[in-house]
């Protein structure tokens, strides 16, 4: 079924040109020389001011990347990346160091400021009925600001940037750091792992349940630069923790490289909710740049009972090339995947996720609706599996597009790999319309067609909605605001 | 994507081109046939066969799963089989080659091996893309097959049994069918090894539907246990054509069907279906790729496999929709049933859309049978082991009683039941 009036108007409204956050803040900034080299690698190492043991695990990340190839399997097409021409580490003059807020470059604040990212924790608490979220802003190569630390710790969580984690709780990172994402995972998980600059680091203690939502807002603004952020979170045994990510860019002509890999560990009894509005700028109306977001996500459900759940929209980057996954290692432990991913102009979207059943009574879901219009691609590609002992795994796989437009393709790439006669997969994906019944069902009440539409789709992307953090909701409706017509049924 | 450098050969890949090599000067075809075989074979010898890198081949790594292939037996002989439904038309070939001159009322019946010496063969070996090791092999090694050409309107009443027969070794045929404006026929092309020792063999179809024709057409593989069967039908369906394409999987060592579908007039109805029934240690992939490429089209496919033993079924199933394919309806489903803790199955239902006014769907499940199923069979005093026979059964019965024609679903359901009877 074609798409309703209602979807094509708001699908233009968060078209390509209608980007908000493409203003470019001016600031002096201090860069590593372009290109990549062993030297650059230490560079980096040295302006974060880490142990000896940082700095050969990153050499021997760059060592090895250098023996790479650069993966071409997925459906995405752009020129070849020429690595060298590459500014690595770019951070503002003015934030060389972890400061209090009232340090912070006020051209920085005045930035957030715009993006609408509350950084101030007093203005926060204004607001007594407004929710409360502890920010970490990453502004290209470091991390500004973190607030509500001491609260924070009051509690017992962790929260600060990747760079002050080394430094100061070397013994949780070094434990953890690599252990969901290999160094030599994929060549952009091992380039990351070379020149990483900042990211956030959460841990929750044993039974702590985070007290408030925590959250990394990421901005590239320098030009020519690559973002490459590391962001770890690790749940103890009984905790909990929601952790919400954003992320803009200005608007260039250049195409501009953010490979991050994000590790999440939650061990026995603990949940870990990671949720994305990724909204970096996609290009123009013709394509010209816009960043490339090639990303290694992935969770690791280590402990029995534990539960991780990756709820995305993404509807910027010129390219997008993302799985977020969960491995579900531990036995009864869960991994659920919700995704809207919504392309435009040029854009080229193959996401998807992987849900690796190794424990005993393992279950997943995965809920996908991909939007493509324009000359858009827009490709779902994931991967369930059940592993030879995994007995009584279940998945349950929905995928559903919807194609705007006779100019835009839509895929769907799903691998289903079953090891055990126990393992109980269900997968489906359609790019069909509104059920029949249901909508029969509305007009027989006398609700005309389109409101019906408008209601049934409502009631279906909640599915993917409802999974964000309310504060995260609401700006994602915002985002996307599309009726989802072709996919209920 | 599929950036292979074979430094070494396998085994498997170095019997293939000595093959080739022993048999130069006998492979029946003319100046330009030779030289389209020397490129496939070219080919072979610099890209090997696939890996698990190359995606088309993801779950079947044939370079490590092919470990040898028998020495060419030349002209072997097999006995001949009764055919699947009494007072059929029976044809075919006998280790790659024809036998007699088989002939069938009402259509015109030709030799490949002539296609080959004339060179009107020649185009028709070229591969559809460079993942089609099926077409290299097949191209390469292919020295007979029949021609059928189905006149404008006729129908043919009984069923034309295709024997692709063959003891120990290789064989390798083709076959070019095209199916004349409004013509109706029932057509099963059946593989079998009839003798002992283990098989190489590759068989392609090469089948067109002109406006208005009916064809039913029934691949029913059942090769021995130590064989290797490279299957191929590629097929192409004009306007308001009626195509019921049904494959049997039950039999062979080391499987693997491509069925390529090129929807490629107005009005088309396609309904594809395929039981496979997997057990020992084998390795069986039923890999479809439909094209629909005009618009107002429709198609429905059902596969259902049943994995025994120590198993291993591979189910990929790419529906491709092209830019002005409007109108569209296409519907897939693939359902397993894993029978046992050390069977596997692998699919992959793919959809590549263009085309916004469609309706496209697939859905695939793996499970193992339902207990509540089997306590509502138990509870009436059927014994257990029964009780999953009878589940097995219906799971895929329901595929083949959808082909209309009684006689053809009797036996179908007969090669069933003896195949489970004697792996369940």
């Amino acid at each position: 079924m074609a798409a309703v009036q209602e979807t094509i108007d708001q699908v233009r409204q968060i078209d390509v040109d209608q980007y908000k956050y493409g203003f470019e803040t001016a600031i002096e900034v201090e860069k590593a020389p372009k290109g990549l080299s062993e030297e650059i690698v230490r560079f980096i190492s040295a302006k974060k001011q880490e142990p000896e043991w940082m700095l050969e695990w990153r050499l021997d990340a760059y060592r090895r990347w250098l023996t790479m190839e650069e993966p071409t399997w997925a459906r995405v097409d752009y020129p070849k990346i020429d690595f060298n021409d590459i500014y690595y580490y770019a951070a503002p003059k003015s934030a060389s160091g972890p400061k209090s807020l009232d340090e912070v470059d006020p051209e920085l604040l005045k930035t957030y400021e715009k993006l609408g990212i509350p950084l101030k924790e007093q203005e926060i608490l204004a607001g007594v009925e407004k929710p409360r979220v502890a920010v970490d802003a990453v502004f290209d190569s470091v991390s500004v600001v973190t607030t509500f630390k001491k609260e924070l710790a009051k509690a017992g969580v962790i929260f600060m940037s990747i760079s002050e984690a080394v430094r100061e709780h070397p013994e949780l990172v070094k434990k953890y750091l690599g252990s969901v994402v290999p160094v030599t995972d994929n060549y952009y998980a091992t380039l990351n792992s070379a020149v990483f600059t900042d990211g956030s680091f959460v841990f929750v203690p044993k039974g702590v349940r985070c007290p408030m939502e925590l959250s990394t807002y990421f901005r590239i603004n320098e030009k020519n630069t690559g973002q490459f952020e590391r962001t770890l979170i690790i749940a103890e045994e009984g905790a909990y923790v929601s952790y919400l990510e954003g992320c803009t860019a200005p608007q260039r002509d250049e195409n501009q490289l953010h490979a991050a890999v994000v590790e999440l560990v939650a061990l026995d009894d603990a949940e870990i909710k990671y949720s994305t509005v990724q909204n970096w700028f996609p290009g123009d109306k013709q394509g010209k740049g816009g960043i490339y977001n090639f990303v290694t996500k992935r969770g690791d459900c280590r402990g029995d009972r534990s539960k991780i759940s990756w709820t995305q929209v993404e509807t910027g980057s010129a390219i997008t090339w993302k799985y977020p996954s969960c491995i579900l290692r531990g036995d009864d432990s869960r991994g659920e995947f919700y995704s809207i991913a919504v392309s435009n102009g040029h854009q080229q979207v193959d996401s998807g996720t992987k849900m690796i059943h190794l424990g005993k009574n393992t279950s997943s879901r995965i809920i996908s609706k991909g939007i493509a219009a324009g000359v858009s691609q827009n490709t779902y590609r994931g991967q369930v599996s059940a592993h030879r002992k995994a007995t009584n795994a279940r998945n349950f796989t929905q995928c559903d597009s919807l194609l705007i437009g006779d100019r835009c393709g839509a895929h769907t790439v799903p691998y289903i790999e079953a090891k055990n006669s126990s393992a109980q997969f269900e997968h489906e994906a359609t790019t069909s319309k509104i059920s029949e019944d249901q909508l029969f069902y509305c007009l027989q009440r006398g609700i005309p067609e389109e409101a019906a539409i408008a209601l049934i789709v409502n009631g279906f992307v909640k599915e993917v909605i409802q999974e964000l953090p309310m504060e995260f909701a609401v700006e994602a409706q915002k985002l996307i605001g599309i009726s989802l017509e072709g996919s209920v049924g | 994507m599929n950036m292979q450098t074979t430094s070494r050969l396998t085994a498997a890949e170095s019997a293939l081109i000595d093959a080739y090599t022993g048999q130069l000067g006998e492979l029946p075809g003319n100046g330009a046939v030779i030289s389209a075989r020397d490129r496939l074979v070219d080919d072979l010898k610099t890209n090997g066969l696939p890996t698990r890198r190359v995606e088309a081949w993801h779950y079947t790594d044939l370079k490590t799963l092919l470990r040898s292939v028998p020495m060419d037996a030349g002209t072997g002989s097999a006995d001949a089989i009764e055919p699947l439904v009494a007072g059929a038309h029976v044809i075919g070939t006998r280790q790659g080659q024809i036998v007699g001159k088989p002939s069938v009322e009402g259509v015109v019946v030709g030799a490949f091996a002539d296609m080959l010496r004339e060179g009107t063969a020649a185009p028709g070996l070229s591969v559809i893309d460079r993942d089609d090791t099926i077409g290299k092999i097949n191209g390469s090694f292919v020295r007979d097959g029949l021609v059928l050409e189905f006149p404008a309107g006729v129908t043919v009443e009984q069923p034309i049994e295709i024997q692709a027969l063959h003891g120990a070794g290789q064989a390798h045929t083709r076959f070019p069918v095209s199916f004349g404006a409004g013509s109706k026929a029932v057509v099963i092309e059946r593989h079998a090894q009839t003798g002992e020792g283990s098989a190489f063999v590759s068989s392609v179809s090469d089948i067109s539907l002109e406006d208005g024709a009916d064809v039913t057409w029934i691949v029913l593989q059942q090769q021995g246990a130590d064989d290797t069967h490279l299957g191929q039908v590629r097929i192409r369906v004009g306007e308001n054509a009626k195509l019921k394409l049904f494959v049997v999987n039950a039999g062979g060592k080391l499987v693997r069907q491509e069925l390529r579908v090129d929807v490629a007039g107005e009005g088309a109805e396609l309904s594809l279906r395929g039981v496979n029934l997997l057990g020992g240690d084998t390795h069986t992939d039923v890999t479809l790729v439909l094209g629909h490429n005009v618009p107002n089209t429709n198609s429905t496919e059902i596969f259902r496999n049943v994995v025994f033993d120590r198993a291993r079924g591979v189910f990929q199933g790419m529906i491709k929709v092209a830019l002005d394919a409007q109108k569209t309806d296409a519907r897939m489903a693939c359902n397993t049933l894993l029978m046992s803790d050390d069977a596997e199955f692998a699919a992959k239902p793919e959809l590549e859309i263009f085309a916004d006014d469609v309706q496209c769907g697939h859905g695939a499940t793996v499970a193992d049978i339902d207990d509540n199923h089997l306590y509502y069979l138990m509870a009436r005093g059927i014994p257990r082991n029964h009780a999953r026979a009878m589940l097995v059964n219906a799971f895929v019965a329901e595929i083949v009683e959808e082909l209309e024609d009684e006689a053809l679903v009797e036996a179908l359901e007969g090669v069933i039941s003896t195949w489970l009877a004697k792996h369940a």
